[in-house]
Order: C-alpha cells, then structure tokens, then sequence
C-alpha cells in the first residue's frame, strides 16, 4: 500500500500528463492541504490583528496565485485580476478583525474573491465572463482556462518550469523523496509520515526541508525568470 | 538565516510549527530574507499542484503584497474598481440625499414652527428650551400636563389618536412633523 502511494505520487509528479490536466488532483489534494493549514493561517491571522505586517505579507504570498486563480476565472484581463487580487487582500486585511475562525481561513479569503470579482462585473454592467460561480468555482479547470488565455510565451515557460520540477524531484535521494511526496501530493502530517517511513518525526521534518531546499536550488534561476516576467 | 530557522520555515509551510516558532519566525532580523524563501517555496508548492496556472499566465509571479501595502498606506489611490463603484453610486445617491434633506428641512421646519422664522427672542427661547431639554424631560413634561382643564385633556387624547393614525398610515414619514407642528394649544380642537 505504502509503495502503491508512492508509485502513484511519483506519476503524478513526473508525468506530463498530471502537467496538462492539474486541476482533476489540484482540488482533491488542495482542498485536504488547505484544511491542514489552517493553524498556522491562524497563527498569522493573530500576528496580523497584533499589527504583524510581516504576517500578513506571508499569507499575501502564499494565497495570491490562488486568488489570482479564482478572479481569473471571472475576469480575462491581466491588469484587472493583479487589481482585484490586491484588492481582494486589502479588504481582507481591513476586515480581519471580522475573521471568527469559523472556517479556514483560504475559505473567507475564496469568499471576498469571489464576491470583489462579481462586484467588479456589476459596477461595469457587465455579465460574468463565466458561469462559474462559488461553487463550480473548486471544479474550475485551470489548466483549460490556461490554454484559453495564456500566450505561447507563458505556457512555453511554464512547460519548462515542470519538466524542471519533475527532474528535480527524481533527483531527489529517494529517502528525502518520499517524505516530500507524502508531505504534498497525500497531505499527510509528519506524525503519518513518520509512522509510514518508520522513523522519527525530526527526521521527516528534516527530510521534507532538505527536499524542498534541494528542488529550490534546482529551479532557481527559472523561478527568479517567472518572477521577473 | 541559518538551516534550523529555514526548516522551521519548512515546518510552517505543512502546518507543522507551534506558534513560538512562528513567532521566532516573524521576529528574525532580515524579514526579507524570511518572505523570499517564503515565496520560493510557495511558487514550487503551487507549481506542483497546478495552482496559479491562470494566474501565472494572466499575471506574473509579481509581488502582490507590495500593491497591497500600497493601497493600503494610501500611496496610491482607490482602484478604478472602487471608482466604477464610487461613480455608481453617485449616480442615485445624490437625488436620495437631496431628498431626504428636503425631508428634513420639510419635516424639521414644520415642526418648529415657520411662523416663529424670523423672531429671533422666539429663537433664543426655544434654543434656551432645548438645550435645558436633555437634563429635565421628564420634569418639563410632568409640569406641562398639570393644571390641564377637562377641554384640554381631551385636545390631548384627540391629538395622540391622530398621532397615532398618522404614524401607522405614513410608516413615520412625516409624522413626526405633523406632532410637533400640532400643538395642545391650537385652536379647532
């Protein structure tokens, strides 16, 4: 079973295939990720009502490609989904002190997206470019809407940052490579990990670091060129 | 920063680092450094799991957080979202406002009697009156409704009757006018 996960996590992250198609395991796996996030979210939530801006500016980047994601769905232009993205955090963070902790925190952030990017069509009188709404929203084909919107240019490059991204991975020792697949294609905790590699849980917290710090360094001058662009 | 605060990091990324090390954290000298390595990982995290393609594609993997504190410290100004909005809502507010201030010119005038415009010793009672109002309501209205005769309480019965029919009818709308325009005093009751 263990090797089945393995395998299977493996394919998902060297095969083209999972490449072309990411939404069909994105919204599995990152939903089960983003409800495993929320206490550290809350962390920074609470540094954030204490004035932290610094916490605020981590949620800021973990979320805004997410954010971006779901306004694109409803508005095509660049410039006007890197707008309503910064307005979608800054009326986050004016209303944070609203933020109960009901749900997780990428759920009210969703919310405020969605609802800045509808109310961004409204006031232009204009029908949403798409029928999704809130909920079609977590089954949105990203990979689609790429094809649909993207220049050559973009999905050139973002071509070469996964194939970069899967030879980095298979460059992995293979002890440091199952822990870091277990950690973000399965989302399981360090405990499960730990209890699945028979070892302890400061060596699969080191594990999965050094992973990720080794496929960093690999894709590092291509992430610096996507940043740039 | 050192291994042991970027696998702290790391921790933080799964979920997986209690809230001192956060702390620890988000009180290191080079926060830069910190948001930099942050973001990395985050790009290859969203990267692996297909989030951001659009995003990617419609815009860069630019700083957002930077716009954001923009918008926010009032360097640069409302989006031409909030424009948009702000146009809209020009557009009827205005003729509401100027309504309901009508309303209450109207209203307000009324009730203060136009008759006594212009008196300026009636003015200066009745500011007199209100500003000892707030401390002795009760008082002035206790003192008001003694020594009323038979004739008089009835004007008052009759009066809050109407009062009454009038704030059902117009939803409160003017009545309030209306009472304090129609006085104990007045004749034809």
């Amino acid at each position: 079973m263990i090797h089945s996960i393995l395998k299977q996590a493996e394919t998902q992250a060297i095969e083209p295939a999972s490449a072309g198609n990411p939404s069909m395991t994105s919204s599995i796996d990152q939903t089960a990720h983003d409800q495993g996030d929320s206490q550290t979210d809350l962390q920074l939530v609470r540094k954030v009502r204490n004035g932290d801006r610094a916490a605020f500016d981590l949620l800021v980047l973990k979320y805004q490609s997410r954010v971006a994601s779901i306004i694109s769905r409803y508005v095509f232009d660049s410039h006007e989904v890197m707008d309503l993205t910064q307005e979608t955090f800054v009326k986050a963070f004016r209303a944070i002190d609203r933020f109960r902790g009901d749900s997780a925190f990428y759920t009210w952030l969703y919310r405020i997206a969605v609802n800045t990017a509808k109310n961004y069509l409204e006031a232009r009188s204009r029908r949403p470019q798409s029928s999704a709404d809130s909920a079609d929203a977590e089954n949105y084909d990203d990979g689609q809407r790429l094809r649909d919107i993207a220049s050559p240019e973009k999905l050139l490059q973002r071509d070469q940052l996964q194939r970069a991204l899967n030879k980095a991975i298979d460059a992995l020792p293979e002890e440091l490579r199952s822990a870091f697949l277990l950690r973000e294609y399965d989302g399981l905790s360090y405990e499960d990990i730990a209890r699945i590699l028979e070892c302890p849980i400061g060596t699969v917290r080191s594990r999965i670091f050094r992973a990720r710090d080794a496929v960093d360094r690999h894709l590092g001058p291509l992430l610096n060129h996507s940043a740039s662009n | 920063m050192d291994d042991r605060l970027r696998e702290t990091l790391s921790a933080m990324m799964d979920d997986e680092a209690d809230e001192l090390a956060v702390r620890r954290l988000l009180s290191f000298s080079d926060q830069d450094e910190v948001r930099g390595q942050w973001q990395r990982w985050q790009q290859i995290h969203d990267l692996m799991h297909g989030t951001g393609a659009a995003a990617d594609s419609v815009s860069p993997a630019a700083d957002v957080s930077a716009g954001v504190w923009q918008r926010l410290d009032g360097v640069v100004p409302a989006s031409e979202h909030d424009s948009a909005k702000a146009t809209g809502r020009q557009q009827w507010h205005w003729p509401a406002v100027a309504m309901v201030a009508m309303a209450l010119v109207v209203g307000f005038g009324a009730g203060s009697g136009w008759q006594n415009a212009g008196d300026p010793e009636l003015i200066a009672a009745e500011t007199a009156a209100e500003q000892n109002t707030a401390a002795s309501t009760a008082a002035v209205s206790e003192v008001s409704l003694q020594g009323l005769d038979e004739r008089q309480r009835q004007q008052i019965r009759r009066y809050l009757l109407e009062h009454a029919q009038h704030n059902s009818v117009g939803a409160g709308r003017g009545s309030v006018g209306y009472a304090r325009l129609v006085s104990v005093d007045a004749g034809g009751y």
